[in-house]
């Protein structure tokens, strides 16, 4: 359980976590999304003492990162795989993490089985690929078998094989009991890993639910209606408005149609006898959800 | 959880850790040879030399203090400077703080590890090159006493020993290994100079390097490299060393306490 009150982080003027308050709770995946520069990051690391909040604070199993005695033993988290000493060995810098905490020695070599490292464990750990070095990353936060897990954008880097063992072993870490915590800025990653969501938008906490409450909340559902000719779409468009619909226009051909639902339009085109040559309702996914909840929110937008 | 665990973890642990560090990247072995060279190629050619010139009798503790202070401490400067800052030159500061989160810990950690270690090295170096000098020399220059030999063993361990120390404090607070070597090293051997010809030559003694030499010398003997006798005993030298690296590891204790890491 992590428990998040009134956390706020500031540099100079800017305030990059804005009085964020939400609980992370055992036992399910909750995905941590927002868009770059969103304060993700910045929320994670003060969650395990790397960086100090101006106001509120942060709890992992009721007590601060830095009173735990064991904090590898209660925390796991990758955060960033280049954070080790590029010339010392895989195996080495996981027997010192582990000699700190007083974790079995024999940890080491079962962690690095688990994430599939064992043949590159003399390897020095600067000559390892991305891919490779998140997995010493994951191997770490797992060393201490941690009732708690933080992962930053833990897929990157990964070939499809490894995004899929990072999935399952989320999952399963889950359902283990323990807290996952997984930021994100991959919708469609988070929507097959995640069951609850907390997003994040310049610091402020734009949603906390679960991802199916969060994708019926964030979307309304919309219609697409395909009519060929100019003049026959015109009249479509207008009367639809007429209706208390929103209209925008799609691909060439295509009108986007929001607050009417499919009925509705079809039996309208009918009467004006307008020739339609498709008709369908359009389900936002995950990402589109996020996209209409952040779009007022993006640090690093480019305008369109 | 299920966790195979020992109990230790907190200060103990930070220890262990950081002693599997130090021992497990290349810089610290390449550092600590290369001290051992220095040390052992400047004890030949100076008994060599021993032999061929009457001018400059000396003995074999001087020969090694000689080693030990121009050469041979700035293989222990760099080896306890990288020890720290490499954890800023990648990331790796991140890994020890999630590790070890209380911060002083971490500082008095690495200083733990240091301490014997490079009181073994300055035994070991001055020893070394003690018994290579007098061997090398045969019978020229000037016979070393008990006395001698211990004080500039003693001294040696002592100062390498707390010039690591002081060289952690200044990574700390520096951050980079270029700065906090550059700033060590005008702290040992200009900055006293400088000092000196400024009219305050009373002081250089107060100077780290200078006192480390002195703790090597026995006392009323003068120190080799100023030419002058200390104004106190050689055990006063390393106090003197020792309020440096205590100065310089709460002002780099303070650095890493406030910054974000």
């Amino acid at each position: 359980m992590i428990t998040l009150r009134g956390l706020t982080k500031r540099y100079g003027e800017k305030t990059v976590v804005d009085a964020l308050t939400c609980d992370v709770e055992p036992g399910r995946v909750t995905g941590f999304l927002g868009p770059n520069g969103a304060g993700k990051s910045t929320t994670m690391r003060m969650t395990v003492g790397l960086d100090r909040p101006q106001e509120g604070e942060v709890l992992v199993g009721g007590r601060r990162y830095a009173e735990l005695r064991h904090p590898l033993r209660e925390v796991g988290a990758l955060l960033d795989a280049k954070a080790l000493h590029p010339g010392r060995s895989a195996g080495k810098h996981l027997l010192a993490m582990a000699r700190s905490n007083g974790i079995a020695p024999g940890r080491v070599e079962e962690v690095l089985a688990t994430v599939g490292l064992s043949d590159v464990a003399g390897k020095r750990a600067g000559q390892f690929s991305l891919g490779m070095g998140q997995r010493l990353g994951i191997a770490g936060a797992l060393l201490g078998d941690p009732g708690v897990l933080l992962f930053d954008e833990p897929v990157n880097g990964l070939d499809p094989d490894g995004v899929r063992w990072v999935r399952q072993l989320m999952r399963s870490l889950a359902d283990e009991g323990r807290t996952v915590f997984v930021s994100s800025h991959l919708m469609s990653e988070m929507q097959l890993t995640a069951g609850h969501l907390v997003v994040i938008g310049k610091g402020k906490l734009l949603a906390d639910a679960p991802v199916a409450e969060f994708i019926a909340g964030n979307s309304r559902t919309k219609v697409s209606v395909i009519v060929p000719a100019d003049g026959e779409r015109d009249a479509l468009g207008l009367r639809l408005r007429a209706e208390g619909g929103l209209t925008h226009p799609g691909e060439p051909g295509e009108l986007v149609v929001d607050g009417l639902d499919v009925t509705r339009v079809g039996d309208l085109a009918y009467e004006l006898g307008v020739r339609v040559h498709g008709l369908a309702e359009r389900t936002a996914s995950l990402e589109q959800a996020y996209m209409e909840l952040t779009a007022s929110s993006v640090e690093y937008g480019v305008s369109a | 959880m299920t966790a195979s665990v020992e109990a230790r973890g907190g200060l103990p642990g930070a220890v262990a850790s950081e002693w599997t560090k130090f021992w497990s990247v290349r810089a610290t072995w390449w550092c600590l040879a290369a001290g051992v060279a220095l040390m052992l190629g400047y004890s030949t050619l100076s008994g060599i030399a021993q032999r061929y010139d009457g001018d400059q009798p000396m003995g074999a503790h001087t020969i090694a203090l000689g080693g030990g202070f121009y050469l041979a401490q700035f293989a222990v400067i760099a080896a306890a400077t990288l020890f720290v800052t490499s954890e800023y030159a990648g990331g790796g500061i991140r890994s020890t703080l999630l590790w070890t989160p209380v911060r002083s810990r971490v500082v008095l950690a690495k200083a733990a590890v240091l301490l014997p270690v490079l009181l073994g090295y300055g035994v070991l170096l001055s020893c070394a090159g003690m018994a290579l000098a007098s061997a090398v020399k045969d019978g020229h220059g000037l016979p070393t006493s008990f006395e001698a030999g211990f004080t500039t063993a003693s001294g040696m361990a002592g100062y390498y020993a707390l010039l690591g120390l002081l060289c952690t404090g200044f990574g700390w607070a520096l951050r980079s290994a270029a700065g906090a070597l550059v700033s060590v090293i005008v702290l040992l051997v200009p900055l006293p100079l400088i000092v000196a010809s400024l009219g305050l030559p009373e002081l250089m003694p107060y100077f780290p390097g200078i006192a480390g030499v002195n703790a090597m010398v026995e006392a009323g003997q003068p120190n080799p490299i100023t030419m002058t006798v200390a104004p106190y005993a050689p055990w006063v030298g390393l106090a003197i060393c020792a309020a440096w690296a205590v100065a310089a590891l709460v002002a780099g204790a303070a650095v890493l306490q406030r910054r974000d890491a």
